[in-house]
């Protein structure tokens, strides 16, 4: 006799099921997408009180949004290591898949930020790794989408999977953690006069015809160096990225944020962008604003990721057809 | 006695500790702190992850110190809060695995209080009334402590930064890297601590009506900010001594008060900086001098551990507690009143 405990905490939802040789002992799930560390220790104890001789944990590994999901693996684990009893890994999305009888079919669960965590499947085997991607990217793949609400990441299907299959030791998580380590090499200090020449020539690489001249950076230099501050990157001797902000009258402006072309994604704007915000906060700003480019949405996700919300628009403000986005982050 | 296994994820330490009653037993700790250097602060999410990565072996190490296996334990006890919420809730969940598994009572601890419970490992001391300074990366306040497993009350707390987090920064501004509390305090023993007179925050008589025993230290932080930018060519050690007794200074003070007001002539000090050395001196010094019996844990117990919730939840069982709920889940701002859950 085989008892398998099976465990997913991979979407709002929490699922126990206990399967004895087959048979299903227990089966309960609840749906509460702040609640697995409140209700999963509670289920389990439903389904210890039907029988609680244990030989195998099987748990869902993801994906999923994290704090729920390691709420299931942390459980699982520490059971199966004070039972002195296995644990066994499963894809989250394979035992969603495993309901599903289609011939051709993707998988999907919601992983926030408008983007879907999901798989393909084909006469029921997985030929994806799992993934993530925008909703609208994956509707173009044409296929039939099946999402949570309607299936879920059955237990029981689980505990099948488990016994039969080749156990996922690593939480799949898919994103890194929402975390930028320093760019290595990269050095950060203040921009000075010297630094001028290559500016302008990042600008026009840049900006083409809105960029800044070399006078215009001279002027926004000649400024009371107690009221703004510019900062510079340079990678092996190199300028490669520069940001200034202006402060006057309880709020900031961000004047420019600007990295190389073949430097950008690496986090050195968002580090550029830290230090602006921590300068605007020691001169007691109430507020940072900023303007950007509409369209520019390569830097908007790093501006909205600290805070910044879009206030209003105004036309025409980088020349003609061209609008600005102008944000704003309140500081406390 | 009993036997008591305590697990400590709230912040970016994976800590597991083992005590019999008061006596401890093991106290193993993987920190991620090196993954955190390269950020300049604790990130939530790679402390989440680290936890989960750590948490099996961690437990399987202080067992081994311990020479218990999991059979031997009589309970379990876990930080439920305050702290980072994915942190904690890799902590809880492990903790409600095992004690499900084991069969055995779990007792939620407040984080807080353990850093406290922990000056009461491996020493008779009685437990009596106590003014308790607990001070951080995450905490800066002043504690009223009439029983440590039923009864703590608030006196005074931080109403910015965390002392900590005030070292973290300062730091950061003078390029020195992370965590701030270690590397200020080694550079301050070359400095002088008079060269610059930082400001004391909520001294003045006008603030101590409302603020009496509350902390602040941004106009700290930005007068070292204000200074550095204004004298380019600063000794980094003046300036790290300078501030560093600026904030010792205050922390004392308002605890010694707090002592005098209360009639209580215990002080504990606990919480990471309680490692600092100056703080560490000038506490001994203050306390001789106004007649209060100072205690401090050894450094290696300051910093958050596992030790500690194993000896909070030893506590609780002595002094007959209720074990929590199974469900108890955790709770990222839970306040001192509540002690265990
Ligand atoms: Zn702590």
């Amino acid at each position: 006799m085989k008892t398998v405990l099976a465990i997913d905490t991979s979407t709002a939802q929490t699922s126990v099921a206990l399967i004895q040789d087959g048979e299903v002992l227990f089966n309960k799930s609840h749906n509460d997408p702040l609640a697995h560390g409140e209700v999963l220790p509670k289920l389990v104890s439903q389904a210890l009180a039907v029988n609680n001789k244990v030989d195998l944990v099987a748990v869902g590994m993801g994906p999923g949004p994290f704090t729920g999901l390691r709420v299931g693996i942390a459980f699982a684990q520490s059971y199966a290591l004070a039972t002195q009893i296995d644990w066994v890994g499963v894809c989250s999305l394979d035992a969603m898949a495993a309901g599903i009888n289609q011939s051709e079919f993707i998988v999907s669960t919601d992983a926030r930020r408008k983007e879907r965590f999901w798989a393909r499947y084909k006469e029921g085997v997985r030929i994806t790794d799992p993934a993530v991607s925008k909703a609208s990217e994956l509707e173009k793949l044409g296929l039939p989408i099946l999402t949570e609400g309607d299936y879920f990441p059955d237990p029981v299907a689980l505990a099948k999977i488990a016994l039969t299959s080749k156990s996922v030791e690593q939480p799949i998580y898919i994103r890194k953690p929402d975390a930028y380590p320093l760019p290595i090499g990269v050095k950060f200090r203040p921009m000075s006069a010297l630094d001028l020449v290559s500016a302008t020539a990042i600008e026009k690489q840049v900006y083409g015809k809105t960029a800044w001249s070399a006078d215009q950076f001279k002027s926004e230099f000649a400024k009371s160096p107690k009221s703004a501050r510019y900062l510079a990157a340079e990678f092996e001797g190199q300028l490669i990225a520069y940001a200034g902000i202006f402060y006057v009258a309880d709020v900031a402006d961000i004047h420019t944020l600007t990295v190389v072309a073949d430097h950008r994604r690496k986090g050195i704007g968002r580090e550029l962008l830290k230090r602006l915000i921590d300068w605007a906060r020691v001169k007691k700003a109430q507020a940072i604003m900023l303007e950007m480019r509409l369209g520019n949405d390569a830097a908007r996700p790093l501006y909205e990721s600290f805070g910044f919300i879009e206030i209003s628009k105004r036309e025409n403000y980088y020349g003609p057809g061209l609008t600005a986005v102008v944000m704003r982050k309140e500081l406390r | 006695m009993a036997l008591v296994l305590g697990i400590e994820t709230s912040c970016d330490e994976t800590a597991v500790g083992i005590v019999d009653g008061r006596k401890l037993l093991a106290n193993v700790i993987s920190s991620s702190v090196e993954e955190h250097a390269r950020f300049g602060g604790v990130v939530p999410e790679v402390a989440s992850r680290a936890h989960l990565e750590a948490m099996q072996q961690v437990i399987k190490q202080a067992l081994k110190d311990a020479s218990v296996t999991l059979k031997d334990i009589d309970a379990i006890a876990v930080t439920a809060g305050p702290g980072l919420i994915g942190a904690l809730l890799v902590g809880v969940s492990s903790a409600s695995g095992l004690a499900l598994a084991l069969d055995k009572p779990l007792y939620g601890v407040n984080h807080l209080s353990a850093h406290i419970a922990v000056d009461q490992l491996d020493n008779d001391k009685k437990i009596t009334p106590t003014i308790a300074l607990l001070v951080s990366g995450g905490h800066s306040s002043i504690l009223k402590v009439k029983n440590l497993a039923t009864d703590v009350e608030v006196m005074g707390a931080t109403i910015d930064d965390a002392a900590g987090e005030a070292f973290d920064k300062i730091a950061r501004i003078m390029g020195l890297g992370f965590p701030g509390g270690p590397i200020i305090d080694k550079q301050s023993k070359d400095g002088d601590l008079n060269h610059v007179n930082f400001p004391r925050g909520l001294t003045s008589a006008a603030d101590l009506d409302k603020h009496q025993y509350n902390f602040s230290f941004s106009g700290l932080k930005t007068a070292v900010a204000r200074y550095i930018e204004k004298t380019p060519n600063y000794k980094k050690a003046d300036v790290a001594a300078s501030f560093q007794e600026a904030v010792v200074d205050v922390l004392l003070s308002k605890s010694l008060a707090a002592c005098k007001e209360s009639g209580i002539d215990n002080l504990v000090i606990a919480g990471g900086v309680a490692a600092n050395s100056r703080l560490r001196e000038l506490a001994k010094q203050r306390c001789e001098m106004s007649k209060i019996k100072l205690s401090i844990p050894p450094i290696a117990l300051c910093s958050d551990n596992g030790a500690m919730v194993a000896a909070l939840g030893s506590l609780a069982i002595t002094q007959g507690v209720k074990p929590s709920q199974m469900g108890i889940g955790a709770d990222s701002a839970a306040s001192i009143a509540q002690v265990i859950w």
